[in-house]
């Protein structure tokens, strides 16, 4: 069997926002919503740090760092199962995604997803170009929206467009189920964490943070799976230590995380419902 | 692409598409719309489903990224941006900026056709209506070029060629500016020198020889080498390295420590190993603490300072000239300087690249000139500054000083990568030859992993004399902060039309707006072609609409990253009556009588520049969109330095000076961030404009995708200085000095140093609630370093007025009204 999952290294990410805008461009998402938000870990706004700048010359006390957050693909999903028209289900590939024909606009999926990762399209969905962009399945006025790996894409042979348009080279993306893959290697050998653990949902999102990975270096678009070499990027096992060695790595919990106050329209909590 | 009819049937539905988002009204949109039936009907898509159409290409702005993309097209219309790797894949990337062309391309703010201001004439240039109520009225390209012509032709005839002035900007990374040089070499127009960003590489230069802007620095695929990086000044992850940022990465995976200094708590810092939280412009003083601690601890690279420096070098005690070979031996050379041998106790003349046995350190009586070494007085300079002595200058702690030089001096090889942000204060220079200097004590030079400045240099396509042509007799030039003067008071001479492209000089970059808008309006002729109706678009007399990058073809090149040149294809046809700013260079040449010298199309000109330069085949970069430059060294500093000596001049007993200091070795010169400074009272914050990952320049101002995460200019301060001032986090402040003030939101950031505040630079005036934040800064300059100094400004801080009209950014407006092209934007 194929699962698929996604590694993102916070140690490598740099709050850039390539996957956020380009998310939008490949998906068509409409203007005001987000199915990837590129959270920060530290103080109250975007792009600011938690701590106090230092009074004595030291390195001080600040802290940030960015989080990329987008439906974490759950194994135990919550919005499948609250779903009372089957229209959230998740694929043989471990994809949770959404039949938009079935979807009745309910939003307990929005309620039950602690990661807010869920948009509802309120209003008819504008795009710019009016057009729009992203060659994927239109969504109407009155229905859930939300990240899907790029389904369209990896149905064919292509990674998520986050992916292969992260200049960082944070995020990684392959077979859970097969052990010698890039993803399997990194869970492994690196400190990961998945957001909201003791929640029980099991995400197909692992977050690196501590020891930075090697990334997985951007010479083609294509997936792991796809490239003649196993894993061209990774050097093997010596450069990477054993998860014994490093304790470093920090608690992730979606509730410390923040963008700027109502600045960002993806989802307002009154809307969503989002329990976090 | 095959069939250009149709395509460009498809093209002018997008234009429709931008119409029916908000394009509408009059004033701003006047140069953009000319009627309502011009705009064809919104004939939406049927489907997502279409043909597709993948064009490869260059993105081309003042990033220095000129990354190689894709541009998807389907229906007829540009829908996706992705990066396409070229032959050497490694330099795969793009940014969120290069990734949303697809919004720039329809944006409202695209210029359609050639304009002149309603009320400008050749004989009656009502130079007052110029600005943010000038109204303008369509004419076609040959009266715009014709009006153009005349003008600059009579004026060339009254006032001499050099009463015109050639702008040319940064906002595109083609060849047309090489043409635009021809012509104003051909024409003897004055032409412009750059005045920005030029400080630090001017202090460089003067020790190593090279260095003009930033100095050359191993291309990025050898970053990963360094073992110790420092980071001076550089957000380096959020600006003009953004795209190489897994080149940084993989050094750091690879063990190498990174160490930021910066007054500021950035992306950048946050991934470091050690960030020294220096006061701004105590820069120099933390370098000069650092070369105590090399001294003190012996660990400069002894092999290094012999071979490639003037470390051994004699200074002549009575004089404080070195002592030249000529003064020693019969046939001693008069650039070659002495050292003395250990051992033998024999002077001895310095050739480049040669090491020996020579003293680094002492004092000597050579032919009863007493003498010491050029180190020997280095050392003695920087006794001075110990880090305990400048931790409470600087701000930073001593031991903090000691670790950071340590891990380059001891681990390997390193360097410093500094950005342009410590020569946008006045005295910025000083810090060019500091680092210099230290980075030849540690040795790190020529070697993998050496780093000199936070981006690469990159392929650039050799063109040799095409802009100024041998039989020509080129006018004067004019430095960017000389302009006003030169506009105004006709000082050193008087300028009295400007030809301006790729540059939107009054709305972004130039300092103290409302001397520069003077200047404008001092002018008889002002003709600016731009891709965008930007602010400096509104001031202008005759409007030369460009089109967007994917509409002119190109080969990218110019300073500055990976080493492939691009192949600029276009992608559609240019929509409107957009020309290619080659099309209005070549109709005034002709105009002028030097059409001959110029080939008919853009493509046979490029064809003909690349034909220049031995390392590029047209047909095999036209065909392939990238071709890898081989001549391009991924390691620098590898032969003698272009130096009189050949060496790196750790003593310059020919240095400029100003304000009394001379700069024979590196001493700190303060201007507004001096404690002392007679307003600081006044004036208590220091104001800087960051660049943010999300502009480059003023370009991209209008991404709606962008604006949503980024919307509105704001001031970072620090919670403690805005509560000192009762401002609240979020609430609408009044930014002000002696010059003039800006209206943004305060955004409290414990990022800041008390005492610093921030807008991010690249906003249009229709982004502020009131002003500009180039209101706020000055033209001043410093002699040495002729650049202007954006940072080296004092500002006050205060909450905006009860009456201030905040409601483009109301509920509404969630990415700001001026995304929308209201009317008012112009200015």
């Amino acid at each position: 069997m194929t699962k698929h999952g996604l590694v993102i290294d916070q140690e490598r990410c740099i709050g850039c926002q390539a996957c956020a805008v380009s998310c939008k461009q490949e998906n068509n998402v409409p203007m005001g919503q987000f199915w990837n938000r590129v959270l920060t870990e530290g103080g109250e706004k975007m792009d600011t740090p938690s701590g106090g700048y230092p009074e004595d010359g030291g390195s001080g006390s600040l802290d940030m760092q960015y989080q990329p957050t987008a439906c974490q693909h759950c194994e135990n999903a919550p919005c499948v199962k609250v779903c009372p028209v089957n229209a959230t289900y998740t694929r043989d590939d471990g994809i949770v995604e959404i039949d938009y024909d079935k979807c009745i606009g309910c939003r307990y999926c929005m309620a039950a997803c602690p990661y807010n990762a869920r948009v509802f399209n309120w209003d008819e969905p504008e795009h710019m170009p009016e057009e729009g962009t992203g060659d994927v399945e239109a969504r109407p006025q009155g229905v859930v929206e939300k990240c899907t790996f790029c389904s369209h894409r990896v149905d064919e042979g292509l990674d998520p467009a986050c992916v292969v348009n992260c200049p960082a080279d944070a995020r990684i993306f392959g077979d859970l189920d097969d052990e010698s893959s890039t993803v399997s290697k990194y869970i492994d050998k690196y400190e990961t964490d998945q957001l909201l653990e003791d929640r029980g949902t099991d995400p197909n999102t692992y977050y690196i943070s501590g020891e930075m990975s090697p990334g997985r270096p951007q010479t083609s678009d294509k997936m792991e799976s796809e490239l003649d070499d196993v894993s061209p990027w990774s050097d093997g096992d010596d450069d990477v230590p054993s998860k014994e060695a490093d304790s470093a790595g920090g608690e992730s919990s979606g509730s410390s995380h923040s963008v700027e106050g109502g600045e960002i329209p993806y989802a307002t909590p009154a809307k969503s419902g989002g329990d976090d | 692409m095959t069939d250009g009819k149709a395509y460009r049937r498809d093209v002018l539905k997008a234009g429709g598409a931008a119409a029916a988002l908000g394009v509408g009204g009059s004033g701003f949109l006047q140069t953009l719309v000319e009627s309502e039936e011009d705009q064809p009907s919104t004939s939406g898509f049927e489907s997502f489903v279409g043909q597709n159409d993948v064009v490869q290409t260059v993105c081309s702005p003042n990033c220095r990224g000129k990354c190689p993309i894709d541009v998807h097209v389907r229906d007829g219309q540009v829908k996706k941006i992705e990066p396409h790797p070229p032959e050497d894949e490694q330099y795969k990337r793009a940014c969120v900026l290069g990734l949303s062309h697809t919004q720039r391309v329809y944006d409202p703010t695209r210029l359609k056709y050639p304009m002149k201001r309603a009320d400008w004439s050749p004989d009656k240039p009502n130079p007052q209506g110029r600005g943010p109520d000038a109204e303008f009225e369509r004419v076609s390209w040959d009266e715009a070029l014709d009006l153009v012509a005349d003008k600059m032709q009579s004026l060339k005839a009254d006032h001499g060629a050099e009463s015109v002035l050639f702008h040319e900007g940064s906002g595109n990374y083609g060849q047309s500016g090489k043409s635009f040089k021809r012509l104003a070499s051909l024409f003897g127009a004055t032409q412009s020198a750059w005045g920005i960003d030029t400080n630090v590489g001017r202090g460089f230069n003067r020790v190593t020889g090279v260095g003009a802007f930033l100095p050359p620095t191993n291309e990025a695929e050898d970053w990963e080498n360094a073992n110790t990086i420092i980071v001076w000044g550089s957000d380096i992850f959020s600006s003009q390295f953004q795209m190489d940022a897994s080149k940084i990465l993989d050094a750091i995976e690879n063990g190498a420590k990174l160490v930021v200094v910066d007054p500021v708590y950035t992306t950048t810092a946050s991934k470091a190993d050690l960030w020294l939280p220096v006061e701004p412009g105590k820069d120099v003083h933390l370098a000069l603490a650092m070369m105590h601690t090399v001294f003190e601890d012996e660990t400069y690279d002894e092999d290094f300072l012999r071979k490639r420096t003037t470390a051994p070098a004699l200074i002549r005690k009575d004089t404080g000239e070195l002592l030249k070979a000529s003064d020693v031996f019969e046939d001693g050379g008069e650039n070659q300087v002495v050292a003395v041998e250990r051992g033998s106790g024999s002077p001895v003349a310095l050739e480049p690249e040669t090491g020996g046995a020579y003293a680094l350190f002492g004092e000597f009586t050579v032919d009863g000139v007493e003498c010491e070494t050029a180190l020997t007085r280095l050392r003695d300079h920087v006794a001075d500054y110990a880090p305990e002595k400048v931790a409470e200058t600087t701000g930073v702690d001593a031991e903090n000083i000691r670790t950071a030089i340590r891990w380059l001096a001891t681990r390997g090889p390193g360097g410093i990568a500094p950005s342009y942000a410590l020569g946008r204060y006045k005295h910025g220079h000083i810090f060019g030859q500091a680092y210099a200097m230290l980075m030849g004590m540690t040795g790190d030079y020529g070697r993998h992993g050496n780093i000199h400045a936070h981006h690469s240099g990159g392929a650039t396509l050799a063109a040799g004399d095409w802009a100024s042509p041998s039989d020509a007799d080129p006018g004067p030039s004019l430095t960017f902060p000389e302009y006003p003067d030169a506009m105004i008071d006709g000082d050193p001479h008087k300028i009295r039309a400007v030809y301006s492209i790729e540059s939107n000089m009054m709305g972004n970059q130039f300092p103290d707006r409302q001397r520069f808008r003077e200047a404008i309006r001092s002018l008889e002729m002002y003709v600016v072609a731009d891709m965008h109706h930007t602010d400096t678009v509104q001031h202008a007399d005759i409007i030369l609409p460009v089109p967007h990058w994917f509409e002119q073809e190109d080969i990218s090149s110019g300073w500055g990253s990976h080493p492939h040149l691009g192949y600029r294809h276009k992608v559609q046809e240019p929509m409107w009556e957009a020309k290619d700013d080659y099309y209005a260079i070549r109709g005034l040449a002709e105009r002028f009588g030097y059409g001959d010298r110029f080939p008919e199309t853009k493509r046979d000109m490029l064809r003909k520049l690349a034909g220049r330069d031995d390392d590029i085949d047209f047909d095999t970069l036209f065909e392939q969109g990238t071709q890898k430059k081989e001549s391009v060294p991924i390691v620098k500093y590898t032969d003698a330095f272009p130096t009189e000596t050949g060496r790196i001049k750790m003593y310059d007993d020919d240095a400029p000076s100003e304000e009394g200091v001379t700069f024979d070795v590196p001493r700190p010169l303060e201007d507004r961030t001096a404690d002392d400074y007679e307003q600081a009272d006044e004036y208590p914050l220091m104001f800087m404009q960051k660049h943010s990952r999300f502009r480059i320049h003023s370009q991209y101002e209008m991404l709606n995708w962008v604006r949503e995460i980024n919307p509105e200019p704001q001031l970072d301060i620090h919670p403690k200085d805005a509560k000192a001032r009762g401002i609240d986090d979020g609430e609408y402040v009044r930014v002000y000095n002696d010059r003039g003030e800006m209206v943004v939101k305060a955004k409290y950031n414990d990022a800041f140093q008390p005492g610093l505040v921030n807008t991010d630079q690249g906003w249009w005036s229709r982004d502020f609630v009131e002003g500009h934040l180039q209101d706020l800064t000055h033209n001043e300059v410093s002699e040495v370093g002729q650049t202007m100094a954006f940072y080296d400004v004092r500002v006050a801080v205060e909450s905006a007025p009860d009456d201030v009209d905040t409601d483009k950014y109301g509920s509404d407006n969630p990415r700001g009204s001026g995304a929308k092209a209201t009317p008012t934007g112009g200015d």
